[in-house]
């Protein structure tokens, strides 16, 4: 090397473990800690296994689609369409059962088909056409919400078998069903984005396209799948949720993107892409449930913990700017 | 080597002087300061975070002369033009307009003081008229305050005309404009706010020869009305044909600053390489085995009818003016767009290229010239992007064994001497010359026969240079094939066993090393054709 | 590139790329008036379509805010939010017994003056817009259902109706919807601030290199689209004899939506105001054209996803030639 050539700056010990603390997840779980400790302390039904396994049951529709949202915005896209794919589904599986009479479980795998296929149009408008995501999505979220109001013509189906229930309302092993089905999609999703190439890929793309590509990675192709997975989840979140509340209607799942991107962002995913991991997720999703369900044993309505999600969400990107300047990226 | 030439007294100074008053020195100026540099820069020093790109910097500019800029990639001359533009501060060191010691405390400060820049990425708005663009900021306004449109288009036309332009229409959105076309409008904009210092960055860099002439008539012109213009070039013949002074920059410093006439071709260069050629460049040609790669008549968007082989152990340099394809021609072969004619044969043998995924699996890798954009993924680790075109070797059972991952990674550290923490380390935290060894690094871990390299050392600091180019011996002598695509004239002759020059797209004509004369190489890459 | 070939474009000489967008959009207009009229003569009554033209006037003159933000590069999506919280404000106002200008006026700062903090969040402290307003749009909604409860606002004075106003024989909202465009066209032309909003959308570091402050054009921008949301507020407010004081639902896709259609590209400094307002009105009488050839309004949504699918697809091919 030439002497000439600048040394590295040499990084004392000490701020090193400063990063690693201040680092998003670790934070996260302290805040988190924080919050149930003052929660438990202020209201004594609520660090009960009842009120927690209803509070995990009551997340899980969200905590699917933030896992596929977490690897949509690594990518460095978005996918606000979720919420009316998840109301698509879940009037598809209506229509199948009650007006084509169908059997359910065809009735169900038909419409995760229809949510992944919606997705998979998402990510074709997105690769083939080079929309931008926010633009793209935005229009699918019409079009899919449109076409669940249009197919439904506002009429609910209601009066499923009484097994069907069982993912939405029964418990296996003392826990919720589909508390072990988010579970499940967690560990593919952490090991998927940690360990495999495509995982690789999902971060390569995020932080620079192109440079991917000349890298010989399938940019569209994950891209494609990734979108197309995002819609398979808010699919499988509409079975969660009509199984849930027992009933299927045109406006379920409006507004749910809201609550996911929330979980996502703050759960340290960067909006830009490129950084960000499913376990911050789960950990941003659980933050804004015990702060949901906080408040409203507080005696906050429904409607007021929309206003703190939406403060959370802001100043959780503010903290994450600052953090990163404080980190000199 | 004296290391500058002061403003001296009249007598001393160039033909600059005699224009300026002869012609239009600006009223305000007093007589006696009347060759007092307009702009000047004293003992500038600045640095990036740990990179010190300026490391002393002195530099003036007079009204009525041109003053050529020269130096290699990374010698500093794009953060000097940052500073006399106000996008940058200096850490030490004046900036002084008229004489005054200026702080310029942003491009509008700088405006203001009558400094412009034609920048050479042409920063303009595609979708305004060629009108709006050259007043935008500045329009001229009715007393109402509003904007005065048929005035701006009056004025546009005006100064349009002043630069000998009448076929470009004030009207016509920018987004339709040729390139020589932009560059015109981007020189109308300075005008329009009375600059008496132009900035031209590589102005004739993407622009045909006819469009270069019509360029250099524009700056006599100017020179003549007593505008001072800093000229940033790589082309010797442009700079002894238009500039009055030439100052040299070599690694952040000012080696000298002469008068054009004072400097010869050759003593250009060796002040600004600070060395000679030979010493520069050792290529120890090795016994060249059979043919690996040959391409015949090829063609892919502005790529016509290429041919040409490349064989074991051999460096075949590409040489051509910037737009003549060789980039293009790259990135055929490597399958980013794929050849939508002719054949490519690898080892004797007819095959595909689709996809860059193709490529590495024919053993071809490609180290692109754009190195931020292409080459890596700059906010992921060492480790990352050394294996990120080989994933799939390293995860045989679909997850990536991170162990291997990293034992290559430090393999190459250790192998390629980049400067780095370790493997674990962000890619955009290291200096110019260790990106770009990850780079190689990267592809190297392709084991590929056929190598391309695309503006190896751009960016890169002179130790690295010299390690690149012994990486390129040590690669041949192994038997790999290389392609060297360089804009340095120097480089592409000193590093070549053969030199294929382009031109338009199309091969002007091959040259064994004998007779690859700078001569020889300059005449194809302007005309075409081999003499 | 010569002169001559370019000759005929001089009967337009001030023209826009995207202008043609606008002459598109009137043609559509006419046409699905022309065709649906046709088939259902009643479509074509004065009467039917003054109700088309003034009562989605709001959404066009939002439309026209929106348009502003996205041609400086940003979105809002919190802007169908906005205008149900203004229009609860003027409504409490008025049955607070304020007077009823205030009750006009209020809605008006307000909005300038929320979106002048919002645009701030967004500029200065680098949040994205995409973000910064899925944000406040939750917050604009969760807080108006917390502070009304969802109640309905009735007993409106009569003379605080002002949607309901006529002038010349044409409702008041055609007026405002009118003349506001043609104002913001022409100062969006005519002043420095105006081109600025086109040179920060198009190209944002060239901008700062010419000087203009990217940052106080953004929050200018912003404050505007919220003064203009204010409007729009009060004519919603004031159409009817009651005010539902909740978010009308998917109100801020429809007026995105407006500027999209309308040729504001989506990769901000291409557009004009005049487009929006005239794809606001294409889909009223979407809208409405749908009622008459008895086709259910639970449609409606998918066919104005369908459309503005295919606009954006045009929208990236034309630029995809431009560019």
């Amino acid at each position: 090397m030439s002497p000439r050539s600048p040394a590295l700056p040499a990084m004392p010990p000490r701020a090193v473990s400063l990063r690693s603390l201040l680092r998003h997840e670790t934070l996260l779980a302290l805040i988190l800690l924080a919050a149930l400790a003052l929660l438990a302390l202020a209201n004594d039904r609520f660090l009960t296994t009842a009120n927690l396994l209803n509070q995990g049951r009551l997340m899980t529709e969200v905590g699917l689609i933030a896992i596929a949202m977490t690897f949509v915005v690594i990518t460095g896209g978005i996918d606000l369409s979720v919420g009316s794919i998840l109301g698509l589904c879940a009037v598809l599986v209506g229509v199948f059962w009650k007006n084509l009479e169908l059997p359910l479980p065809v009735a169900m795998t038909l419409s995760l088909g229809v949510g992944t296929l919606a997705g998979l149009v998402n990510g074709l408008i997105i690769t083939r056409f080079r929309v931008p995501p926010l633009i793209a999505t935005l229009a699918t979220l019409a079009l899919y919400r449109g076409l669940a109001e249009g197919i439904s013509q506002a009429k609910s189906v209601r009066g499923y078998p009484a097994w069907f229930f069982e993912l939405g309302q029964g418990s296996i092993v003392g826990i919720p069903t589909q508390l072990w089905l988010l579970l499940a999609a967690a560990l593919v999703g952490i090991v998927v984005l940690r360990s495999t190439t495509f995982g690789r890929a999902t971060y390569a793309i995020g932080n620079n396209e192109q440079g991917a590509a000349f890298s010989g990675l399938p940019v569209a192709r994950t891209k494609l799948l990734i979108y197309a997975a995002s819609g398979f989840m808010a699919g499988l979140a509409a079975l969660v949720f009509v199984s849930r509340v027992t009933t299927t209607r045109s406006d379920m799942g409006t507004g749910i993107e809201l609550d996911v991107i929330t979980a996502v962002v703050l759960g340290g995913t960067s909006i830009f892409g490129g950084r960000g991991f499913v376990t911050g997720t789960l950990l941003g999703l659980c933050l804004i449930q015990v702060l949901k369900n906080g408040l409203a044993l507080s005696g906050v309505r429904g409607d007021g913990t929309v206003v703190i999600i939406g403060a959370v969400l802001i100043v959780a990107v503010l903290i994450s700017n600052v953090l990163k300047r404080w980190n000199g990226e | 080597m004296s290391l500058e030439v002061r403003t001296g007294p009249p007598a001393g100074a160039g033909n600059g002087v005699a224009r300026l008053a002869a012609g239009a020195a600006p009223a305000q100026v007093p007589p006696m300061a009347e060759d007092a540099p307009v702009v000047a820069l004293r003992g500038i020093e600045k640095s990036f975070g740990p990179i010190h790109v300026l490391r002393g910097v002195d530099f003036d500019l007079r009204p009525g002369e041109v003053h050529a800029l020269m130096g290699e990639n990374g010698a500093g001359k794009s953060t000097m033009i940052r500073l006399m533009s106000g996008a940058h501060r200096p850490d030490h060191g004046t900036v002084e307009i008229d004489g005054a010691p200026t702080r310029l405390s942003g491009p509008a400060a700088a405006q203001a003081a009558g400094i412009a820049v034609v920048h050479q990425e042409l920063l303009l708005f595609p979708a305004m008229t060629v009108a709006e663009n050259i007043f935008l900021g500045h329009a001229p306004r009715r007393r109402s305050g509003l904007l005065d449109w048929p005035r701006m288009r009056e004025r546009a036309r005006a100064i349009l005309d002043r630069l000998d332009c009448p076929d470009l229409d004030v009207d016509e959105p920018v987004s339709r404009l040729s390139v020589a076309n932009r560059q015109r409008v981007e020189i109308a904009r300075a005008l329009s706010r009375d600059a008496r210092v132009l900035i031209m960055d590589e102005p004739t860099a993407a622009l045909a020869e006819a469009d270069v002439r019509r360029l250099l008539d524009v700056v006599r012109s100017l020179r003549a009305e007593g505008v001072g213009i800093v000229y940033v070039s790589h082309r010797m013949d442009e700079i002894f044909e238009i500039s009055d002074r030439i100052t040299v920059l070599r690694d952040g410093r000012t080696i000298a600053t002469r008068p054009t006439g004072a400097v010869t071709e050759a003593g250009l260069v060796s002040m600004m390489v600070g060395r000679d050629i030979d010493r520069l460049f050792p290529r120890e040609a090795g016994p060249v085995g059979e043919t690996v790669l040959e391409v015949r008549g090829l063609g892919a968007g502005k790529v016509r009818d290429v041919s040409f082989r490349v064989r074991a152990g051999e460096i075949l340099g590409i040489a051509g003016l910037v737009g003549s394809g060789r980039t293009e021609l790259a990135q055929t072969i490597f399958g980013v767009t794929p050849a939508t004619s002719g054949e490519i044969l690898i080892g004797g043998a007819a095959v595909t290229v689709g996809s860059v995924r193709a490529a590495i699996g024919h053993r071809i890798a490609y180290v692109p010239e754009d190195r931020a954009q292409h080459g890596l993924v700059r906010p992921q680790t060492i480790r990352e992007n050394i294996s990120m075109a080989i994933l799939d070797r390293l995860a045989p059972r679909v997850m990536v064994e991170r162990g291997r991952e990293t034992r290559l990674a430090e393999e190459a550290i250790a192998r390629f001497a980049i400067r780095a923490r370790g493997p674990g380390q962000v890619v955009a935290q290291l200096s110019g010359g260790n990106q770009q060894k990850v780079v190689l690094a990267k592809w190297l871990a392709t084991d590929p026969r056929i190598l391309i390299l695309d503006e190896p050392t751009r960016g890169v600091d002179v130790g690295a240079k010299t390690e690149i180019y012994r990486l390129m011996n040590q690669l041949t002598a192994e038997g790999l094939a290389v392609i060297m695509i360089s804009s340095e004239l120097p480089e592409v002759l000193g590093m070549s066993d053969r030199v294929l020059v382009m031109n338009g797209g199309r091969v002007a004509g091959i040259l064994d090393r004998a007779e690859a004369t700078p001569e020889a190489v300059g005449a194809a890459m302007m005309t075409g054709h081999a003499a | 590139m010569t002169t001559s070939a370019l000759a005929p474009r001089r009967l337009l000489p001030r023209r826009l790329p995207g202008a043609s967008q606008e002459l598109v959009l009137l043609a559509a207009i006419l046409l699905i008036v022309a065709v649906v009229g046709w088939i259902n003569p009643r479509f074509v009554s004065p009467n039917n379509l003054t109700t088309i033209f003034s009562g989605n006037a709001y959404v066009a003159v939002a439309a026209i805010g929106m348009a502003l933000v996205i041609i400086c590069g940003h979105i809002d999506v919190s802007v169908g939010a906005l205008i149900g919280v203004l229009a609860t404000i003027s409504g409490i106002l008025v049955t607070k017994g304020f007077p009823v200008w205030m009750a006009w006026l209020v809605p008006v700062l307000v909005g300038g003056a929320w979106n002048a903090g919002l645009g701030a969040v967004i500029a200065y402290l680098k949040v994205p817009s995409i973000i910064a307003t899925l944000a406040v749009l939750s917050i604009l909604r969760g807080g108006l259902i917390t502070a009304t409860g969802g109640a309905w606002i009735s007993g409106l004075p009569p003379d605080y109706q002002l949607a309901q106003f006529r002038l010349l024989g044409l409702p008041s909202p055609v007026w405002f919807m009118v003349i506001m465009t043609a104002v913001a066209a022409f100062l969006l032309r005519n002043t420095g601030f105006g081109r600025a909003i086109y040179a920060v959308g198009g190209n944002r570091e060239a901008a700062e290199a010419e000087g203009i402050s990217c940052n106080r054009t953004i929050v200018g921008v912003f404050a505007i689209h919220g003064m203009i949301a204010g409007v729009a507020a009060v004519l919603f407010a004031t159409q009817l004899q009651v005010i539902q004081s909740t978010v009308p639902n998917g109100l801020e896709l429809l007026v995105i939506t407006a500027a999209v259609v309308g040729g504001v590209s989506i990769l901000g400094g291409i557009g004009t105001v005049t487009g929006a307002a005239l794809a606001a009105i294409l889909f009223s009488a979407i809208g409405s054209s749908l009622i008459f050839l008895n086709v259910s309004a639970y449609w409606l949504r998918a066919v104005q996803g369908v459309l503005i699918l295919a606009t954006v697809l045009a929208d990236m091919a034309r630029r995809g030639r431009a560019g």
